[in-house]
């Protein structure tokens, strides 16, 4: 569009401009020739060219051809063009096939012949690629591609040794990076994919001479091809493949690859920073989830590109689309310091997420998701709901780790009117569903809790696997133990053989609550084999973290019979089972937890103990251990009572709902005396028995 | 452009879905699935066939198409066509079981000729689109989960069950495209693999929690073909774009206007605003979860509407609407690699509308004093 505008500019100001042309030390005013041209009279603006100048033929139409394609009269310079055999021009030009490489001594001589051709094959290249340019003006795309074409392929010919870099017309090396950076534009204007890709990598990966610039636009402009055509090029030939070198196999990876190599330039200061690149690599590495490979990208940039605010910000969302919420965190507070941009609502919404996920950072959280809300105002207004819905995570979250009971209470309350209040601004969210639904579950409101685990699995239709879980726990903590298992058989028809694993594990721990231990460790056999089978098939392909979830898997599965057959008093299959859990798992409070109960049955107190303490000392905050300790140690006697107090008291502040910790208190309590408040423990316990989940409502996130 | 791929040419093996979801459907693969003779003239009375079977479905088919040269393409790329099968798709109760067109979209695919299964493909934005908006409140919609795991189906064979992969390079390796200083001590270091498709599994029904899988994988494969895709198949997709989302993102919108049209633009708003609610509420009714493995695709395929080779601006604005969406429920949904994505996106569109008035580079420098 500016082309036509400037080349319009240029037809209708011929008034006020005045062109010349020069050549053979001659100088020429073009008025005169042009008044002929535009009576449509080549031959005479030609023959006076030809005698102004003392041009031959060739060398007058090529020059009448620019004027023309220059006073924007594209229809005649492609006459003027057409006049002109230029095929034929090229083969003068081409070297007999039997010329060989000149010897080092006549090398004055070759010089000389290098400079001649040099000038006569710009002049006939630079009319074919002013003819190809008259053609795309035109619309004629692919015949404009094609005569582009053959610019590139003459001096493929011309040219079959190259020229010393030293040596290079200036004009001719301008023709032909024009025409190397057009060829694949035109293909693409003309639809032809293919081709276009082609030209892209010719014009890269052969040796044009091009200058940093215009081989930058090409790296560009075929990454963005690359990446927003659709069509798939394939990997380059194997011509220029060389030994242990990278080579890109599709689209993603080449243009990944040219951006990255562009961005290394910029980085390096050899070319001019284009932000466009690192949207592009943006876009392409988290449509990999390779966001951590991006984040280093950002980190190489000079200062001053980017504001520092902006850089930490964009350094977070990387670090924690991978996981690396505490990198995330560290860069968010940064950001977030009211030096820097405390306003900011989706750093503040993050880093409020982030806290909203670790006990121990809630109460941190609570202050984002505040700020979140207060910000939320104006143009932002709608994120108003997803300040309310993280500041009732973090309450939540904070309400765990409350010293006091009045204090928890308080704080899930104050997070159940939040998570609320977003449902009122987001009655569609089905996430937001999804978390009420564990907060009443965990809240013990169980009849809420139902009916919003229902709400979820209709809002997704059944398409998320924790909804099912959801709803299978809650039915189990109200003790409906066959509806439970209902659902889990519901959920396993909607789910593939390699999710089902924890749909099983679930199912047999109903069957052990529904006292069929058969039926159980049938469950679990399955289980395993389908724990075992996941492995071997997708053994190479995994990742890390899958390898680690695998591993995980296995041991839950190990573990899990271990205690049914311990239940069972089965000792022998429970410490096979016990062992082959440690394979997966060498160190796990779980384990060492089962270990103890067995020891403990059989009689044998010492150890038991010794496993329990094990237990705490590789997990210190776990739970069940700490109650057994306690259950162990008030049979000791009375000097032993005020430790198990501590140990109890210490498993309620992590556990409020903790049945057995409130009974063994009562039992605590009452073999000290206090019978009151050994009274209120009993009962405490005895209205949570009838509402504990098999599974722990805070494995569902 | 050559859209064979070994697959086309071999009866489908591992079609679970080919059989089950739709017991009565004359089997128009059976007949003509004989593809060794591919000639033109097979190819023409296969499309012939379809096309006839299509007019007892759609009111108004134009009889030119039937007798062209090549029918397969006529009928993607006719809009009277198009349109009423688009209007149909979105009938209520479309999706059932029974559904004829939903029969004949299964069937056409089934014929396994390319040509043939772009027609289909032209459909899957608003098969999808409807289907996921509807799936959770209505359960009839067997019909369009039978297209769908057709498409699944193929793709899954075509690939051989395999997953994709990208492996990210490293710049202190050598490539075909640079050099490096430091030698490389072996190819494996440095590399970051990263599963962007991950391997498929057959299916011969659609399990709830596999939907977002089957539809991403039949989103894939319509990326891998859109370059054939007319316009109207692209513009549909953005629009349902916007419902999944199931936000309005206009407030985002700050790309094309200009100084004068701002001021205008507030007085409309408060005029508008009972209008955009009641759009509001038509667009969050649709809303849906939008699991990554739905998502990835979704964004690539609005990648090449936004910045695709083909410049049209009906499209551009659809795309940049949807995008606006998306990057809005990103923000909702606190997801950061969708913030980072249709960010990106966002600002590429801005970037290449005012790149539209650049300088030329291919342009020859215009200076009067020409030198031969």
């Amino acid at each position: 569009m500016a082309q036509s505008q400037s080349t319009e500019f240029t037809g209708s100001g011929d008034d006020s401009t005045v062109r010349e042309v020069h050549a053979n030390g001659l100088c020429m005013n073009t008025t005169e020739v042009e008044a002929k041209l535009d009576e449509g009279n080549i031959q005479e603006a030609e023959s006076s060219l030809r005698e102004g100048l003392s041009l031959n033929f060739e060398e007058a139409r090529a020059l009448l051809g620019r004027l023309e394609y220059q006073r924007g009269n594209v229809e005649g310079a492609l006459r003027v063009f057409e006049g002109i055999d230029l095929q034929a021009a090229i083969q003068r030009l081409q070297p007999a096939v039997t010329e060989k490489q000149p010897a080092k001594k006549s090398r004055s001589r070759t010089e000389s012949i290098h400079a001649v051709s040099q000038h006569a094959a710009s002049l006939v290249l630079e009319a074919i690629y002013l003819k190809a340019k008259s053609l795309q003006k035109l619309g004629r795309l692919s015949e404009a591609a094609n005569e582009c074409k053959s610019v590139l392929d003459a001096v493929e010919r011309i040219f079959y040794l190259g020229i010393p870099d030293a040596q290079v017309d200036n004009k001719l090396q301008e023709t032909v990076s024009h025409a190397v950076e057009l060829l694949p534009e035109l293909w693409k204007q003309a639809g032809c994919y293919p081709e276009a890709m082609a030209s892209y990598r010719r014009a890269l990966l052969s040796q044009w001479n091009l200058d940093n610039e215009c081989c930058a636009r090409i790296q560009k402009g075929f990454a963005v091809f690359l990446l927003y055509s659709g069509v798939e090029a394939g990997p380059p030939s194997l011509a220029v493949q060389a030994d242990g070198s990278y080579i890109p196999r599709n689209n993603l990876e080449e243009a990944i690859l040219l951006l990255m190599i562009l961005m290394r330039k910029f980085c390096l200061g050899i070319l001019k920073w284009d932000p466009s690149v690192m949207e592009h690599l943006t876009f392409a590495l988290s449509l990999c989830g390779q966001t951590s490979v991006l984040a280093k990208q950002f980190e190489e940039i000079m200062p001053g590109v980017y504001h520092r605010i902006d850089r930490w910000n964009t350094l977070a969302l990387c670090y924690s689309a991978v996981g690396q919420n505490k990198v995330a965190l560290y860069l968010l507070r940064k950001s977030l310091h009211k030096h820097e941009r405390p306003d900011d609502l989706m750093a503040l919404l993050l880093a409020a997420k982030i806290c909203s996920q670790d006990n121990l950072l809630a109460s941190e959280g609570v202050g984002y998701a505040k700020r979140a809300i207060d910000a939320a105002q104006g143009k932002d207004e709608h994120l108003k709901g997803m300040g309310l819905r993280v500041l009732g995570l973090c309450l939540g979250k904070q309400a765990k780790v409350a010293s006091s009971d009045f204090e928890r209470s308080q704080l899930q309350s104050e997070a159940l009117k939040s998570l609320d209040a977003a449902l009122a601004l987001e009655p569609n969210n089905s996430d937001l569903i999804f978390e009420l639904g564990v907060q009443y579950a965990e809240h013990r409101n169980l009849n809420t809790a139902l009916r919003f685990a229902k709400r979820f699995i209709d809002a997704t239709g059944g398409s998320i696997l924790k909804g099912w879980r959801l709803l299978a726990l809650v039915l189990s903590a109200q003790q409906q133990f066959s509806e439970a298992e209902v659902v889990t058989d519901a959920a396993l028809d909607e789910t593939a053989k390699w999710e089902q694993g924890p749909l099983l594990r679930l199912k047999a721990k109903l069957k052990i609550s529904q006292s069929s231990p058969l039926d159980a460790i049938e469950t679990y056999r399955y289980l395993l084999a389908l724990v075992q089978a996941q492995r071997k098939s997708f053994g190479l392909t995994r990742n890390a973290s899958q390898a680690e979830d695998d591993k995980d898997n296995e041991f839950e599965v190990w573990h899990g019979l271990a205690n049914l057959y311990s239940s069972l008093s089965y000792w022998k299959d429970a410490e096979i089972c016990l062992s082959k859990a440690r394979e997966s798992k060498a160190f796990s409070a779980e384990a060492l937890h089962t270990e103890g109960m067995m020891h403990e049955r059989r009689g044998q107190i010492a150890e038991a103990l010794a496993s329990y303490i094990n237990a705490l000392l590789l997990e210190p905050s776990y739970v069940p251990c700490k109650i057994l300790i306690g259950a162990v140690l008030y049979k000791m006697g009375p000097s032993a009572l005020p430790v198990a107090r501590g140990l109890l008291a210490d498993a309620l502040r992590l556990e409020p709902t903790n049945r057995n910790a409130w009974y063994y208190l009562g039992v605590v309590h009452k073999e000290d005396g206090r019978v009151a408040d050994a009274a209120d423990c009993f009962q405490a316990a005895s209205m949570l028995e009838e509402s504990d989940p098999v599974e722990s409502f805070s494995s569902l996130f | 452009m050559d859209t064979e791929s070994p697959s086309f040419a071999t009866p489908e093996t591992t079609t679970p879905a080919a059989t089950s979801p739709l017991p009565g459907s004359p089997t128009a693969s059976s007949s003509i699935s004989t593809t060794t003779s591919s000639s033109i003239t097979a190819s023409v009375s296969r499309a012939q066939t379809v096309i006839e079977s299509l007019s007892a479905i759609i009111t108004d088919l134009p009889s030119h198409i039937a007798s062209s040269d090549d029918p397969a393409q006529d009928l993607l790329h006719n809009e009277k066509v198009a349109t009423q099968i688009s209007d149909l798709l979105r009938q209520p109760g479309s999706g059932a079981g029974d559904n004829p067109l939903c029969r004949w979209l299964y069937d056409t695919f089934q014929t396994t000729d390319p040509a043939l299964q772009l027609v289909v493909l032209h459909h899957l934005p608003t098969i999808a689109g409807t289907y996921l908006s509807r799936v959770a409140h209505d359960r009839s919609l067997a019909g369009f989960e039978a297209v769908l795991l057709a498409l699944y189906a193929h793709e899954t064979t075509a690939r051989g069950g395999q997953s994709v992969s990208v492996n990210v390079p490293d710049l202190s390796h050598p490539s075909v495209y640079h050099e490096s200083k430091e030698p490389s001590k072996s190819n494996a270091t440095g590399l970051h693999l990263a599963v962007i498709s991950p391997s498929l599994e057959p299916y011969g029904t659609v399990r709830s929690t596999r939907r977002a899988r089957i539809i991403g994988v039949a989103l894939e494969l319509y990326y891998s073909k859109i370059s054939q895709m007319p316009i109207r198949s692209k513009t549909d997709f953005c629009e349902f774009c916007e419902v999944w989302a199931g936000l309005d993102g206009s407030i985002y919108d700050d790309g094309e206007e200009d100084d004068d049209a701002k001021g205008g633009k507030e007085h409309d708003q408060a005029d508008g605003e009972a209008e955009s609610r009641k759009e509001k509420g038509r667009k969050e009714a649709g809303r849906i979860t939008l699991l990554w493995e739905l998502l990835q695709p979704v964004l690539r395929i609005l990648g090449h509407c936004l910045l695709g080779p083909v410049r049209n601006k009906e499209l551009q604005t659809a795309a940049s609407a949807a995008c606006r969406s998306l990057y809005t429920r990103a923000l909702h949904d606190i997801n950061p690699k969708a913030i980072l994505a249709t960010e990106s996106l966002l600002r590429l569109s801005k970037m290449s509308i005012s790149a539209e008035n650049e300088a030329d580079p291919t342009e020859i420098s215009q200076s009067n004093i020409i030198i031969l």
